[in-house]
């Protein structure tokens, strides 16, 4: 009940918060000067081609009477449709959102084991070679950009050993699982940047959980290694490490953005910034909203799940 | 109690403490070196960065050692002049971020705690955005601005900042030589100044190198995404896109900018790693 509760004042929160945010990002594309009018009318429009594209376009009336046209349209499930090709914005992210959620969820199924185990092991080492030598990797990994990791797989694995596509060439109407190849090297960039991410904030998780009384107790009775690690520190680093696990996600939607971009891969990320190149500002307020919807709902998500586990470990508030 | 029976660290051999101690001379270097090369090449390309000269991707030869790009331009020129824009777009980014986060992060310390409270958790909503998308929309909004770029840049890495130094400000208030002068009549302002600005000096520059990192990473993407200022001015991140497509026709067109990028964000990236071990073990 409790349980319910709190995921209940969470949702209400987060829509808050999208309501917010979607009003930001509908007064930055719609009302500052990247003016859709001169991207429909084209560059030299005459002024009164202008001023009919203009109220054609319904711009001619107060920004925020546009928002809540835009707004209760949306709610009903109506994002207006994009000025390029006139398609409906929720076609595209029908069509284009499941992609990146295989992209991203596969990537998720490579990250979080794999920073499972660095995470333990190197937490649980906290000084040695071994922890240094990781996270110093993790380090030099977060900070290159993802098109620059992308880049440089693209040169080894495409070009010179020449084993997998250079970009994602996904058969027409068909799903990126039609060409699993295409989806090897976005998968592998974006778990390399995810393992950066989460490695370090898994390894303080755990480095904190191992310091606990109750480890130290474990570690003082005879229990090492493996055991120690699974019985003991892991379901006491749980809680934090889903939290770590979540912002990981939440990174790895603007991670996802750049390197659909660098494969061409079929996903929203690549539409989001054929939009922004083409001032197609439909498109963009919706990719943006729905792209801060799926944000939100991760991080309530792993709000929920944190609390889940917390509630049964008996030590939720 | 528990600390008493294990250490939280394993303590280091003293020889490799102090090896880690050393002031890391050689990554210095190497930043200083890439910087000097980003800020200082615009001034010596051999030719201009922006004119055909050749046939698409020619090889390395003594004209053009690097060769040429997808256009036939000059690949070292656009090497040389393609790093100021980021470092400076990167600089300026980070500055107003930094100047944004110190701003917000000290009033919402000195404010009450719930108007303090309440700041920051309209910085917090902010944070939701992933960086990339506030540059996107940014982008959209302002077509072909640099500007843009760096308001981006800074919105995106604020409110990080302004959690940071609120809590380092926060332990500052707290302590007892504040309540001390506070207790004889200094003002609001003077507190401001010779307590808690001083004090919080460390962890404001170790925030600041650490959204440097963050800087430079969004930038760089900005250009290899083709936002900021457009056309045919060189930039490494664009020069990445670019010449991507023809990665098998000549290699050195995209690996030459895209290797630069690592240097250059490892560099700062390990240098700012660095920077916090340093000043956060000098603290505690």
């Amino acid at each position: 009940m409790n349980l319910l509760a709190f995921a209940g004042r969470r949702l209400a929160g987060a829509a808050v918060l999208l309501v917010l945010l979607s009003a930001a990002v509908f007064a930055v594309t719609a009302v500052l000067p990247g003016d859709a009018v001169s991207a429909v009318a084209g560059v030299d429009a005459s002024a009164a081609q202008r001023a009919d594209v203009r109220a054609g376009l319904g711009l001619d009336r107060p920004a925020a009477e546009r928002y809540a046209a835009w707004a209760a349209d949306a709610v009903r499930g109506d994002l207006g449709h994009g000025f390029v090709g006139e398609r409906p914005v929720t076609d595209i992210l029908a069509t284009r959102l499941p992609n990146s959620l295989l992209l991203a969820g596969l990537t998720l199924a490579v990250t979080a084991p794999l920073a499972t185990l660095l995470g333990l092991w190197t937490g649980l080492r906290g000084g040695g070679t071994a922890d240094r030598v990781v996270s110093t990797g993790a380090q030099v990994l977060a900070a290159i950009p993802e098109f620059v990791v992308a880049a440089l797989l693209v040169a080894v694995l495409a070009v010179w050993a020449g084993v997998l596509p250079r970009v994602s060439v996904v058969p027409l109407g068909g799903t990126p699982l039609d060409a699993p190849r295409a989806l090897v090297l976005p998968v592998l960039t974006l778990s390399a940047v995810g393992l950066a991410v989460a490695t370090r904030l898994l390894r303080v998780s755990v480095a904190d959980a191992a310091a606990t009384p109750y480890c130290e107790a474990a570690r003082l009775g005879g229990v090492r290694g493996i055991r120690l690690a699974v019985r003991h520190v892991l379901p006491n680093a749980a809680g934090p490490a889903v939290q770590a696990l979540t912002l990981t996600t939440g990174a790895l939607v603007g991670s996802a953005v750049v390197v659909e971009n660098v494969f061409d891969y079929p996903g929203i990320g690549r539409e989001l910034q054929l939009a922004v190149a083409a001032r197609d500002v439909p498109m963009v307020q919706g990719i943006a909203t729905a792209l801060v919807a799926v944000m939100l709902l991760v991080l309530l998500l792993g709000d929920v799940c944190a609390r889940l586990i917390g509630a049964r470990e008996g030590h939720g508030r | 109690m528990t600390t008493a029976l294990t250490p939280r660290r394993r303590p280091g051999t003293p020889a490799r403490r102090s090896a880690r101690r050393r002031p890391p001379l050689l990554l210095g270097a190497a930043t200083l070196l890439v910087v000097l090369l980003a800020l200082l090449g615009p001034l010596v390309p051999p030719h201009s960065p922006t004119a055909q000269l050749a046939a698409p991707f020619q090889r390395p030869d003594g004209a053009f050692p690097l060769g040429t790009d997808v256009l036939g331009r000059d690949v070292a020129s656009r090497v040389l002049g393609g790093g100021r824009t980021i470092v400076l777009t990167a600089l300026a980014g980070t500055a107003a971020a930094g100047a944004v986060g110190m701003a917000a992060g000290v009033l919402a310390a000195m404010v009450s705690r719930r108007l303090g409270d309440l700041l920051v958790r309209c910085v917090d909503a902010l944070a939701v955005l992933p960086p990339l998308l506030v540059v996107l929309v940014l982008a959209a909004g302002f077509p072909g601005s640099g500007a843009a770029v760096v308001a981006a840049v800074a919105l995106a890495t604020a409110p990080f900042s302004t959690r940071v130094l609120r809590a380092a400000a926060d332990t500052v208030l707290a302590s007892g030589y504040v309540e001390a002068a506070r207790a004889r009549g200094d003002t609001r302002r003077a507190v401001l100044r010779h307590d808690v600005l001083p004090n919080i000096a460390g962890p404001a520059l170790v925030d600041t190198a650490l959204r440097l990192v963050a800087s430079l990473h969004l930038t760089a993407t900005a250009g290899f995404l083709g936002l900021g200022p457009g056309g045919a001015a060189p930039d490494w991140g664009r020069m990445v896109s670019e010449n991507a497509p023809g990665a098998t026709l000549a290699a050195a067109p995209f690996l030459a900018p895209a290797l630069l990028l690592v240097l250059l964000s490892v560099c700062v990236g390990l240098l700012a790693g660095r920077l916090a071990d340093t000043v956060g073990r000098g603290a505690a």
